[in-house]
């Protein structure tokens, strides 16, 4: 079945020969076409080493029915919620931390080598003290590959003992320090950090982290005669850190100086502007001078340059000036030659979809120009195009077609990689999700649910109350205990709201016991409701905990004599009878009258009188239940007094 | 590694000796009769996993081999070396997952990669047991040089392994 589905994938080519060839064959075995055929042989075609790697991961796909294959396949190790998810997966990468630690502290016992050519990664790195020899060779290869903290310790080492730099080692450090603001990186092979770090970071955004007067001005102040390059890292590295000022200040000095930067130092100042200046038309006109600035200089302006005006217009309040000058600038980077890339169509989404705004279309154009292209990264900004794509299809337009146009984009050969990170893809998916169960027919859209949940994504609380609204608003109550299972496996069952809805559906609908695919539902929902009646006890012991209200109770009593447990029944409404001081609220009348229904059916009249008991203590309607009891038993002698004593002599002579 | 080293006198003297009367050593082999065995106890409550309770000579028919590879193979290489590895594969791993391991562990090697499976007891929370993954794999692959994946199921108790009792 799995490879069936994968077979559209291969390269049509080959299917379409292996057709080819076989029909070839039948012509020839019927005799029809003895003409002599003509073989040509296909050139070579170069291949890299990893080529047939990549043919073969082509074949397979993300499963659906497995989790990811980060983690664990074993029933024990599969995380069932947002939360095991990202512990887990952080877990093992602390894991290879602790391993890395482990090999760099004990560093002499790893010393061996089995792998020949002898593989870096797995050798422990250098360690440079105060004592160590130095000298320019080792100090390039550290900044070869990247190795900030140990360079600069290098570099200051060479300071002490007087060893002189060539300026050219001194601009290769000064970029390096620049590009990482002398801080030290995280380390690329830790993915899952990554992966998940955005939602701790989104918060500490804005705001200068350059760090003024450090190593990186000293190097820069150090380099004479000062090169184009010189000018070039360090105001990038101020406008990548928002030393906003000094770096357009800097750009100003080299222009005065008649220095040629290049195109991706204005991009970087051009992205700044919304910094250097306040409204909408000083900015437009700042950045329209940059690029004046760059034409005179005859730079070519790029991708960047494109997503840099963007980003500066989409910093603009007055929404008809971002517009217009939005659309000038789009025509003419196309006479250029510059292909947009996810980044632009990014910015463009927000310029033109905003909240305050007129409805725009403009994600329709988007889709129509890239349905089915592949995309790869090729600026920062592109990994956000898919969650804000699906935000508009939501919040902006509301329109289905729209987002499985987009899911469809998401799922084009590797486009999936540019998804970004686990924050813009749950935010992606809560969109994706409460826009399908808004606008497509339930069953339709448990079919999406199924495929997603809970492997790929796994429902928020604010979804989940999306996803019983709609089950609510189609009376689909059949597919109550499946949620609910799906609940309770998220970690949802501790959220009053949820609980309450999903009550509310199951007593709402009352399933229609005669028509065979209802005719399970009764029991299941009883059984829901007698799970929640135990998680809520449970809960009683837990830091968060859900308390009983009347509703809620009556609710669970309702569900339990619709589905024939009249014994956990009464077991519930003793509990309500003993603790009515303490719950807030009473159940519904209905819910009692229901009770003592079952009562009847059951031939417990003591239960059915404790119940008119407590409708006549709780000021609740009782004549319906007490004709309830008068015509459904035959009263002894005490049960009878009691229901006198209860509602009264006059009663009974009606 | 000890023990190679106790020995190396005593079979220098036995090679010494060979040399001199070129005679053959004739006892039978012991390993045959012994390895892979287990003696029955008197109150039968030694506990055999399935891999236990079979005797070598049923591999190959009712289990496999513990450690899958090419080295044994004509003309191959590093075969005393990949021994030894797989040695301190196991032993690392018994002594990672203390007390946790409940069943034999399975070395595989294909092209680079070393693929090691085991069953485990359900012990320690799953954090700690990725925790645990992810540093197995990374110091293995440090020490071997390759990567290193590891394969593992889990059972929640000990006795869920257990074949027989003899």
């Amino acid at each position: 079945m799995y490879l069936t589905r994968q077979l559209r994938l291969l390269p049509k080519a080959s299917i379409g020969r292996s057709i080819a060839t076989s029909s070839t064959h039948y012509t020839t075995t019927t005799g029809a076409a003895p003409a002599a055929e003509h073989i040509e042989v296909p050139n070579r075609i170069e291949r890299s080493p990893t080529d047939i790697l990549k043919a073969l991961a082509s074949t397979v796909g993300r499963d659906h029915t497995a989790p990811h294959y980060k983690y664990h396949d074993d029933p024990f190790l599969i995380p069932m919620s947002n939360m095991a998810k990202r512990t887990y997966a952080m877990s093992k990468e602390a894991g290879r931390k602790a391993a890395k630690w482990i090999k760099e502290e004990h560093h002499e016992l790893f010393l061996h080598q089995e792998a020949q050519p002898a593989i870096e990664k797995f050798a422990p790195s250098m360690v440079y003290t105060e004592e160590s020899e130095v000298d320019e060779s080792s100090l390039g290869q550290l900044i070869e590959q990247g190795e900030l903290k140990d360079a600069v310790l290098v570099y200051n080492l060479m300071e002490q003992k007087g060893i002189a730099l060539s300026s050219e080692l001194k601009q290769r450090l000064l970029e390096l320090v620049c590009f990482h603001n002398n801080q030290d990186p995280l380390p690329e092979e830790y993915i899952e950090e990554r992966w998940f770090l955005e939602n701790n970071r989104r918060r500490e955004r804005h705001g200068k982290t350059w760090k003024d007067g450090d190593l990186a001005e000293k190097l820069y102040s150090e380099i004479e005669p000062k090169t184009p390059k010189t000018y070039a890292s360090l105001i990038r590295g101020m406008a990548k850190y928002l030393q906003c000022e000094r770096a357009y200040a800097l750009l100003q000095e080299a222009g005065e100086k008649q220095i040629q930067l290049d195109t991706n130092t204005f991009n970087s100042i051009i992205q700044i502007i919304s910094f250097l200046k306040d409204n909408a038309e000083q900015r437009w006109q700042l950045c329209t001078e940059l690029l004046q600035q760059m034409s005179e200089q005859k730079l070519r302006p790029n991708l960047g340059t494109l997503n840099a005006i963007l980003q500066c217009i989409s910093t603009f309040g007055n929404f008809k000036l971002a517009r217009t000058s939005a659309l000038k600038v789009l025509p003419e980077f196309k006479q250029l030659g510059v292909n947009p890339s996810l980044g632009t169509y990014y910015y463009l989404l927000i310029i033109f979809c905003r909240e305050r705004g007129p409805v725009s279309h403009v994600i329709v154009d988007i889709l129509n120009e890239i349905a089915g292209r592949e995309f790869r990264v090729e600026h920062p900004k592109d990994t956000y195009f898919f969650a804000t794509a699906m935000d508009v299809c939501r919040n902006h337009l509301n329109d289905k077609s729209l987002a499985k146009k987009v899911n469809e984009l998401l799922h084009t050969g590797n486009n999936y990689d540019l998804i970004g990170d686990s924050f813009k893809e749950s935010i992606y998916y809560r969109n994706y999700l409460a826009l399908l169960c808004q606008t497509e027919s339930i069953e339709d859209f448990m079919l999406t649910y199924d495929l997603l949940v809970p492997n790929i994504y796994i429902p928020e609380p604010g979804i989940m109350e999306e996803v019983l609204r709609t089950i609510e608003i189609n009376a689909a109550v059949e597919h109550v205990p499946r949620i609910w299972s799906d609940m309770v496996v998220f970690d949802h069952t501790h959220r009053e709201s949820l609980l309450l809805y999903v009550l509310r559906i199951m007593v709402d609908n009352r399933p229609n016991a005669d028509t065979p695919a209802q005719s399970q539902l009764p029991e299941q929902c009883a059984k829901v409701a007698l799970d929640m009646y135990n998680k809520i006890e449970e809960s009683v012991r837990r830091i968060k905990k859900v308390s009983f209200t009347g509703q809620m109770l009556g609710d669970i009593l309702t569900l339990l004599v619709r589905g024939d447990n009249y014994e956990k029944a009464s077991e519930v409404f003793s509990h309500i009878d003993k603790n009515q001081h303490r719950i807030p609220g009473t159940p519904a009348e209905s819910a009692l009258q229901e009770y003592v229904e079952a009562s009847v059916k059951e031939k417990a009249p003591s239960q059915a009188l404790a119940a008119l008991q407590y409708a006549v203590e709780n000021n609740m309607e009782s004549s319906v239940l007490a004709k309830l009891i008068h015509d459904g038993f035959t009263l002894n002698e005490t049960h009878l007094a009691k229901l006198k004593s209860l509602v009264g002599e006059s009663f009974l002579e009606k | 590694m000890n023990f190679l080293k106790k020995l190396a006198p005593q079979m220098a003297l036995a090679e010494s000796q060979l040399h001199k009367s070129a005679a053959l050593h004739t006892s039978a082999v012991c390993c045959r009769v012994q390895s892979g065995r287990y003696r029955i106890t008197t109150k039968r409550n030694r506990p055999l996993t399935y891999e236990m309770a079979n005797p070598p000579h049923f591999i190959g028919h009712r289990k496999s081999w513990n450690s899958w590879n090419t080295s044994t193979l004509k003309d191959s290489q590093r075969p005393s070396q990949t021994a030894i590895e797989d040695l301190f594969i196991r032993k690392f791993i018994t002594g990672t997952w203390h007390a946790l391991v409940c069943s034999e562990i399975i070395i595989k090697r294909q092209h680079n990669t070393i693929r090691v499976a085991s069953i485990i007891r359900q012990g320690i929370s799953p954090r700690k047991m990725y925790f645990l993954i992810g540093y197995t794999e990374e110091l293995l692959s440090y020490w071997m040089q390759c990567p290193v994946t590891l394969e593992l199921q889990t059972v929640a108790d000990k006795k869920d392994v257990v074949f027989k009792y003899i």
